[in-house]
């Protein structure tokens, strides 16, 4: 009676194993890779062990001859300035739609989650020859500009989410103080919003680093080409050698996998936001 | 002066809307007007644009190529079904009070957090012919094959879609694990007491309670299976001759490499069309609990 719950689940585990072995030979197969130099792999099975730890040359090789670190910088910006613009813009939309109300607050609301419906190919072309119009074609203020764009309506939804669980009374109280509703945002509802702004940063962060189509079509230089693009340019048609490639791909994975390291259990979070949304 | 102060105020709320409102109106509700426009134009994105009515819409359902890219998308519409999100319930409905939950959890999460395009060079790696681990594999368990995993039609599509189950079946089972931990645990214990399986449970008792969470995940899925691009662009580029498109890389390819703009954006308006019929009848779900609060 007691054996046959375990015996039974025997099956389960081997499935679950099977499957983690499945899950885990990509990313074991990729370091193996990205540890060889390139003579060690076209003469080595994929199995072997590197005859070398080539990971730090195949970086310094990778940042000489494909300048990987302009693309950094860019993304980084792209990443940072793109977020904070986002987090001021819709914590500042979410408070007023949810506490000041204005007239219309919920047709506004509707108009900026519109933004969330549609494939990126609705914006492409447009954006591509208001740009091109606008001198914002392969420019950094036109990354960031339109990375904030795309951001904001799930950014704004995950803020109004937030402050409609922000007592009232709170506010009553800051009103009776005499606060307006600037200072009100500024000294009662901004200290609070932690938890939507880490998600928030977590989600639109990651989104902007890991972008490929945006930076495909709005920029051409190295200097405004984003990191994904830069990586993605390396494969050309032809697979290019796979051994700077994976290094290139490890190491522009990292500032992602340590914001979902160090972000983790917002995640959980934002999950239940978006699918909510 | 409290009229004033009202007006002060009123003004105050509009200017904290402004920016997040003027950025996404500038740069996505008015595009997205000015693309359904563009459909209907012959236009190379140089010379005047030239208006043609619903002729690019015509050419769409005579085009081969296109009509291989929708056969593509309903094949990576269905498989992701199948495989992310239908897995992703199984795993999680599997990890669920094993020993070792959290290792097996975290294994599956790991995917997550790097981009489609490492998940595209990862896997083109891992497929490729001569030198990828999944040739090699079969090589040494002795099995005679070694196909070119993406250049190879339908071939291409599947191993891609299995780069794409690699990604993204963590995210579907973290949102069940969610929805299995909301299950009360007494009409399971109240089963498992009358002595149904543990198989019976899951159909009977589970399934039922999971519907909500479980409508949720298959719905994005299938949206986000639509929008697929950068996997498809890293491992094949679409190719060999656009065999593994889908209506999100034809688009792209009709618009920045052969610049037929008012084809490319012809073809984006019925790629969204597809999406927002998925998505309506959810959204309208979601828009109606909205307006309680109103």
């Amino acid at each position: 009676m007691t054996a046959r719950p375990v015996l039974r689940k025997i099956p389960l585990y081997a499935v679950l194993i099977v499957l983690s072995l499945l899950w885990l030979l990509p990313v074991v197969s990729s370091f193996l890779v990205s540890f060889k130099s390139s003579k060690d792999f076209v003469s080595q099975s994929w199995a072997d062990l590197p005859t070398q730890f080539y990971f730090f040359r195949n970086l310094a090789t990778v940042m000489k001859e494909y300048r990987l670190q302009d693309n950094l910088a860019s993304s980084f910006i792209y990443s940072a300035v793109g977020t904070v613009v986002v987090i001021l813009c819709s914590s500042m939309a979410g408070f007023s739609i949810v506490r000041l109300r204005p007239k219309f607050n919920f047709l506004l609301f509707l108009v900026i989650y519109s933004g969330t419906l549609f494939p990126f190919q609705m914006y492409l072309i447009p954006v591509y020859r208001l740009f091109n119009t606008l001198g914002l074609y392969d420019t950094r203020t036109g990354m960031i500009l339109i990375y904030s764009a795309i951001c904001i309506p799930f950014s704004l939804f995950v803020y109004r989410g937030f402050y409609t669980t922000i007592p009232r009374e709170i506010e009553e109280a800051a009103k009776l103080d005499g606060c307006g509703p600037v200072r009100a945002f500024v000294s009662v509802f901004l200290p609070q919003s932690l938890p939507p702004t880490a998600v928030v940063a977590l989600f639109q962060a990651t989104w902007i680093w890991n972008d490929l189509l945006f930076g495909m079509v709005l920029s051409r230089t190295q200097y405004v080409r984003p990191v994904m693009v830069a990586v993605a340019t390396m494969t050309g048609y032809g697979g290019g050698n796979i051994p700077w490639i994976m290094t290139a791909v490890i190491f522009t994975s990292i500032p992602t996998i340590l914001l979902f390291v160090a972000l983790r259990k917002f995640f959980i979070q934002g999950m239940v936001m978006s699918i909510t949304s | 002066m409290e009229d004033v102060l009202k007006t002060r105020d009123t003004v105050i709320s509009y200017l904290f809307i402004l920016p997040a409102f003027a950025l996404v109106v500038v740069l996505l509700v008015i595009p997205m007007f000015q693309n359904v426009y563009y459909s209907f134009f012959n236009w190379n994105g140089l010379s005047t644009p030239l208006f043609i009515g619903l002729k690019n819409y015509v050419t769409m359902f005579t085009d081969r190529v296109i009509g291989g890219a929708m056969l593509n998308t309903i094949l990576w519409v269905v498989f992701t079904l199948a495989f992310p999100a239908l897995g992703g319930l199984l795993v999680a409905v599997f990890v669920t009070g094993v020993k070792g939950a959290g290792f097996f959890k975290s294994v599956f999460f790991v995917p997550l957090t790097i981009s489609f395009v490492a998940t595209g060079v990862i896997w083109a790696y891992m497929f490729s012919k001569e030198l990828g681990v999944i040739n090699g594999l079969f090589g040494i368990i002795g099995l005679p094959w070694k196909p070119s995993w993406l250049t190879d039609v339908p071939l291409n599509s599947f191993s891609m879609i299995i780069a794409w189950t690699w990604q993204q079946l963590g995210a579907n089972m973290v949102m069940f694990l969610m929805g299995l931990g909301t299950i009360p645990r007494d009409p399971i214990e109240a089963c498992l007491l009358d002595g149904a399986s543990a198989w019976q449970t899951f159909i009977h008792v589970k399934l039922p309670m999971l519907r909500p969470i479980t409508t949720v995940v298959f719905t994005m899925a299938m949206v986000n299976s639509f929008k697929v691009f950068d996997i498809i662009w890293v491992m094949t580029r679409g190719g060999p001759y656009s065999s593994s498109e889908t209506l999100a890389v034809s688009m792209f390819r009709e618009t920045f490499t052969l610049f037929h703009m008012g084809y490319g954006a012809a073809i984006s308006v019925i790629l969204s069309l597809i999406v927002i019929v998925i998505s309506a009848a959810y959204i309208r779900r979601m828009t109606k609990r909205d307006m309680l609060y109103y």
